[in-house]
């Protein structure tokens, strides 16, 4: 069954002629780990607010169409229910932590959901060590470092043990090692805990070994959905305007010069492994 | 900027630190209660040293040290003003009683803001607010304080790499009259509050998508207790206030001329 679904979804904010997301239907399966990537403006910031409805309960503006969440429509139910299942990490982590130390920040929806304190001295925990800063529980977030922080957000949204994490550009106020670890962490919550992952994310470079499906937006319109094997090689995407990871434009230009490396690499040692696989079938 | 900083919390740990931030309050209030009690300057004086191993204890010394700097302008202020309207007003037999009177009103001033200072640095801003709490303050008033808290050194880093752009960019701040200079500031505050506003909306954002309001009765993570110590604390703090009380209604105060000239 579908845990995340979207039926014409179309979007205008507030005192905007024109809709910023334009009839998306999509469809989520438990368990995916999606990338959604598309030029700035086209729309991917205002799809995660639709999915734990920050749109429309926080926007207001005009949403047609529907939005269901683990079962839930988003226009019927408050954002602190949805939160229950999708729980969104900003882009920006500075302004998602609010508490003086890291371990109230992460106790912080479970206090508001009115859990037991021992409940949620349990899972504060659990989350804290599953993100790998237990140790830093005691410090306050605004000391630590900006890959830290964006783990005491997941830990945070984490904390409430929802189906969905939705991360909008998590990684783009980190350097690349940081970004490369939280993604790596993200691919872990998806793997071992079954938690499905939808990432909005420019560093296609680092993030796209991990995704079992790539959605291209371009406009407020989804242009392509398929796996990042296959997702890439459609002309499209160099025409929108996506940056195309590394690995893919080689084995592209190759293409081009008549080398088959036989299927898309998607990290650079799947590329090297291709590489010399063609170069021994050469030889022999 | 100096004087902040001994009203900022300090994460340290030490006995003072350990006290209940409402038995703490109550003793800042009992010092407020002596300080104006008394007008001479002995006791004051004693209840302005009487401060200084809490200090010590607390681990402040730095802070206070640098706090006692920061409240000397202030402090001459009220001295100079003391002096002008006792030795135009007062009718005080002599100039040394004037002066001993200016230093006695300066001094309690001094011990006002010398108790806030432990007080803020010794306690913890969530405490602060747990305890606001427990005393039946909505959460909304203090998760605002908290967070207020929390983004004044960010907004003053920001305000700060502001400033520098603009002055990259030509702005001149210390130029021109007194109302040029004022103007001189709207580029630095404009860009400022466009910020602060977007910050305010990520943080609406953040907090709603983490079920904020979804329960009415919230739990809290940590409550306050008080011990035996708090209990203890609070018993000596009012010990000393009768003591005081007593003393200023029934014991003759000598002025520090008079234990000189007969001593
Ligand atoms: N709060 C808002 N109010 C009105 N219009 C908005 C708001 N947020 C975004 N928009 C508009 O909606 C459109 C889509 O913006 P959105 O932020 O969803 O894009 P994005 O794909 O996330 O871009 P980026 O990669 O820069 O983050 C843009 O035209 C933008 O101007
Ligand atoms: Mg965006």
């Amino acid at each position: 069954m579908a845990i995340l679904e979207t039926r014409n979804l179309t979007y205008t904010y507030p005192f905007a002629e024109n809709p910023a997301i334009k009839d998306i239907n999509l469809t989520i399966e438990k368990g995916e780990f999606v990338i959604i990537t598309g030029p700035s403006g086209c729309g991917k910031t205002t799809l995660c607010r639709c999915f734990n409805g920050l749109i429309p309960h926080f926007y207001g503006g005009n949403l047609e169409g529907d939005v269901i969440v683990a079962g839930l429509n988003t226009r019927e139910h408050p954002i602190y229910e949805l939160a229950k299942h999708v729980g969104l990490v900003f882009q920006n982590p500075e302004n998602q932590l609010f508490a003086l130390t890291v371990e109230k920040d992460v106790a912080f929806g479970l206090e508001n959901l009115g859990l037991p304190r021992e409940e949620i001295h349990r899972r504060v925990d659990w989350a804290l060590r599953v993100t790998g800063i237990y140790d830093l529980k005691d410090r306050a977030p605004f000391e630590l470092s900006g890959g830290q922080q964006q783990r005491v957000a997941i830990a945070s949204v984490l904390a409430m043990q929802p189906e969905i994490i939705v991360l909008d550009e998590p990684t783009s106020f980190l350097d690349p090692l940081s970004a490369k670890s939280i993604l790596e962490s993200i691919y872990q919550l998806n793997r071992e805990l079954g938690i499905t992952v939808i990432l909005v994310e420019h560093r296609l470079d680092l993030a796209v070994r991990y995704a079992n499906r790539v959605i291209i937006m371009d406009q407020g319109r989804i242009i392509l959905d398929n796996s990042p094997r296959e997702v890439f090689l459609d002309a499209r995407v160099k025409l929108i305007g996506v940056g195309l990871p590394k690995v893919v434009r080689l084995y592209l230009l190759l293409r081009e010069d008549n080398v088959d490396l036989g299927r898309t690499p998607l990290s650079p040692e799947e590329l090297s492994d291709l590489i010399v696989g063609v170069l021994k079938s050469d030889k022999s | 900027m100096s004087v902040f900083e001994g009203l900022r919390f300090r994460n340290i740990s030490s006995p003072i630190h350990r006290i209940d931030p409402r038995a703490k309050f109550i003793y800042v209030c009992i010092l407020f209660a002596i300080a104006v009690l008394f007008s001479q300057l002995i006791p004051l004086l004693i209840l302005f040293f009487s401060q200084i191993p809490l200090v010590i204890m607390a681990k402040v010394k730095r802070e206070w040290l640098r706090l006692m700097r920061g409240t000397m302008f202030f402090a001459a202020l009220i001295f100079i003003t003391n002096m002008i309207s006792l030795y135009f007003y007062g009718g005080y037999p002599s100039l040394l009683s004037i002066i001993e009177r200016s230093v006695a009103m300066t001094l309690r001033f001094i011990i006002l803001v010398e108790s806030f200072s432990i007080f803020f640095a010794t306690t913890s801003p969530d405490m602060l607010s747990l305890s606001l709490e427990q005393m039946g303050v909505p959460y909304e008033f203090c998760f605002a304080f908290i967070t207020a808290i929390r983004f004044v050194p960010v907004l003053a880093e920001e305000a700060q790499s502001i400033m520098d752009a603009q002055k990259a960019r030509g702005l001149e701040l210390e130029r021109g009259n007194f109302i040029k200079r004022i103007r001189n500031y709207i580029p630095i505050l404009i860009p400022l509050i466009v910020s602060a506003i977007r910050r305010s909306m990520e943080l609406a954002e953040a907090m709603e998508s983490r079920a904020w309001g979804a329960s009415k009765k919230r739990t809290n993570l940590y409550t306050l207790k008080m011990g035996v110590k708090d209990y203890l604390f609070i018993s000596i703090s009012i010990i000393i206030l009768v003591l005081s009380l007593y003393v200023c209604f029934f014991v003759y105060i000598p002025s520090l001329a008079e234990l000189i000239r007969f001593g």
